[in-house]
């Protein structure tokens, strides 16, 4: 166990604080002030992106009593809550089930473990265009084979049509984010112990059994994190979205992050944005606080 | 003993599932290497036709667009702010591995926060203070919006990273005579290439992939990264799909390469709880 000291020798003090200076700096520079712009903004009924002008602004809540008042605001929470959900539960049951298999012995594994995480070294825009392509309405390769199979018969554009498009855009976002599930599932797996299977074993338990009272114990702690990571990932997810239907049609893919950049950089109008962006941060912390609630209770 | 059988069928489910994964890779090298008029057919051949296949798509798109440029330029920002966050990251991250300070609590709630904070909400003070500051269409301006992004998760995963390395190694070499800084950069950092690689090729691939603070920092189409580029393609009224096809392959390749020398480090559970999206 490591000892707790509570104060450090002076001289251990200046290397820990200046080791961590240039973090420090970064952090203050590039997070906390940047958050701090926003925060202002959001309370301050003005255009201006002179930072002088906008705080000599007084304070209120206009941009707030805008936003929510907005149907558009509650439409893009919809979108946000349709989106996270659609994209964090498929993406977790294939996560599962690839870290199931591929913590197996057979041959090649290293070599095909590299293969089937490699979704999540594309980058979203990446991602976007490649399904927008198989997606394509005439000359998708989706739509071909489904009407090769006589399982469709329109040209259906699957980005495009209103009742499809959030599905559309889930699916690309699903490709992307079941890696990040399968690699921390498998890193737990690995830390089960071989013994626990034998006993299990031993004492006549089915595959099943084994599942339930050997592996999901064990990998229940870092699912759950990794659940919660991706939930935060999802909901400010910017890229592929925006890149594939850019919030359309008709604001059916509309989440959040895209309303509230489309309001700062095609409307110029960043008090709402940033009154959007504040909201969004919120409704994240609330998340992150039930879910480490949730954790704890779970693991203890 | 496993049984032969067992491994065959975990093999070839194992093949199926990765079928079935990478076809949207697969299809993107069929319709680089196939031309518009084979590829822009209702009923495309999902085998290329050997004979009709070519990398004319490759030269069109390299000629006719600057995509080099872009990828050069998304290089630049990738090399830059890699390094700038890799340095910080590791002297933070061994300061929070090795003494206990308040700061440890308060790196974990700036991890915290750096994953609630919309890239697309960010940008909107980077954009305020960058069009001040005279960053706007500056390769500076971008390396300085992806470290905000690489130095919380960095400095985490480096802190994972030294935690495994015993402390007795730098008790062994101050007794020998180092400082506290010699001890860190002769015996503890040489000790730490696998993990200082780890993390330098996971904040490559994140600033590789970056889109929003390039789509709104930079201006300029000769400025723009790979990633602005490409999505240029699809507002297009005919999108030119071998071609777009072709730049997209030739800029995940370096990607890959980088995830195939990445990927043991994920999975060997050192880094989890680090990993950011």
């Amino acid at each position: 166990m490591k000892k707790r000291r509570s104060r450090l020798p002076p001289r251990e003090r200046w290397l820990a604080y200046g080791l961590l200076a240039p973090a420090f700096g970064a952090v203050a520079l590039l997070i906390a002030w940047p958050f701090w712009v926003i925060v202002q903004m959001s309370v301050r009924p003005s255009r201006s992106l002179e930072l002088s002008t906008l705080l000599s602004q007084p304070l209120g809540l206009a941009n707030f009593e805008r936003v929510l008042g907005h149907p558009a605001t509650w439409q893009a929470f919809a979108h946000s809550a349709v989106y996270t959900l659609g994209t964090l539960v498929p993406a977790f049951l294939i996560g599962l089930v690839a870290a199931l298999l591929f913590h197996r012995a057979f041959p090649a594994r290293r070599w095909l473990r590299s293969l089937l995480l490699m979704p999540w070294a594309v980058p979203g825009v990446i991602v976007s265009i490649n399904f927008l392509w198989m997606f394509d309405a005439s000359f998708g390769v989706v739509n071909s084979v489904l009407r090769r199979l006589g399982l469709l018969s329109t040209d259906l554009a699957w980005f495009v049509d209103a009742d499809t498009a959030m599905f559309a855009v889930i699916l690309p976002t699903v490709w992307k984010s079941f890696p990040f599930f399968a690699i921390t599932m498998l890193a737990a797996l690995q830390s089960i112990p071989l013994s626990l299977y034998e006993a299990a074993r031993v004492d006549g338990a089915t595959a099943w059994q084994q599942f339930v009272y050997v592996t999901w114990p064990g990998i229940r702690g870092p699912a759950m994190l990794a659940v919660l990571l991706n939930t935060l990932w999802t909901f400010r997810e910017f890229d592929i979205i925006f890149a594939s239907t850019g919030g359309g049609p008709a604001g059916a893919t509309e989440t959040l992050g895209i309303l509230l950049y489309r309001e700062a950089f095609s409307s110029f109008r960043f008090g709402t944005a940033a009154a959007l962006g504040v909201l969004m941060i919120t409704t994240a912390g609330l998340v992150v606080v039930a879910g480490f609630r949730w954790l704890r209770e779970d693991t203890t | 003993m496993i049984p032969a059988w067992h491994r065959c069928a975990f093999f070839a489910l194992a093949i199926a599932l990765i079928a079935v994964v990478l076809f949207p890779v697969y299809w993107m090298v069929v319709t680089s290497v196939l031309p518009s008029s084979t590829v822009l057919s209702r009923q495309p051949p999902l085998v290329p036709p050997i004979d009709a296949m070519s990398f004319a798509a490759y030269v069109e798109v390299f000629r006719r667009r600057p995509v080099l440029t872009w990828m050069l330029n998304s290089a630049m920002v990738v090399a830059g702010s890699t390094l700038v966050s890799l340095v910080i990251a590791t002297l933070a991250g061994y300061s929070l591995s090795r003494f206990h300070t308040p700061a440890q609590r308060v790196a974990g709630a700036t991890l915290l926060l750096s994953k609630m904070l919309p890239g697309s909400l960010i940008v909107i003070p980077f954009f305020v203070m960058f069009s001040t500051l005279h960053l706007i269409d500056s390769i500076a301006g971008l390396v300085i919006a992806n470290v905000s992004v690489g130095v919380p998760f960095a400095t985490w995963m480096m802190k994972g990273f030294f935690d495994t390395l015993p402390r007795e190694l730098e008790q062994a070499a101050k007794i020998d005579g180092c400082n506290d800084l010699q001890a860190l950069w002769y015996i503890v950092l040489p000790l730490a290439r696998p993990g200082l690689a780890a993390c330098g090729i996971y904040l490559a691939i994140v600033a590789w992939s970056e889109f929003v603070f390039a789509r709104t920092l930079v201006t300029k189409p000769d400025n723009w990264l790979v990633t602005v580029g490409l999505q240029s393609f699809v507002g297009e009224y005919l999108v030119e799909w071998p071609a777009l096809m072709a730049a997209g392959v030739v800029s995940l390749i370096p990607m890959f390469v980088l995830f195939v020398l990445l990927e043991p480090f994920l999975v060997s559970g050192m880094t989890s709880g680090a990993v950011k999206q």
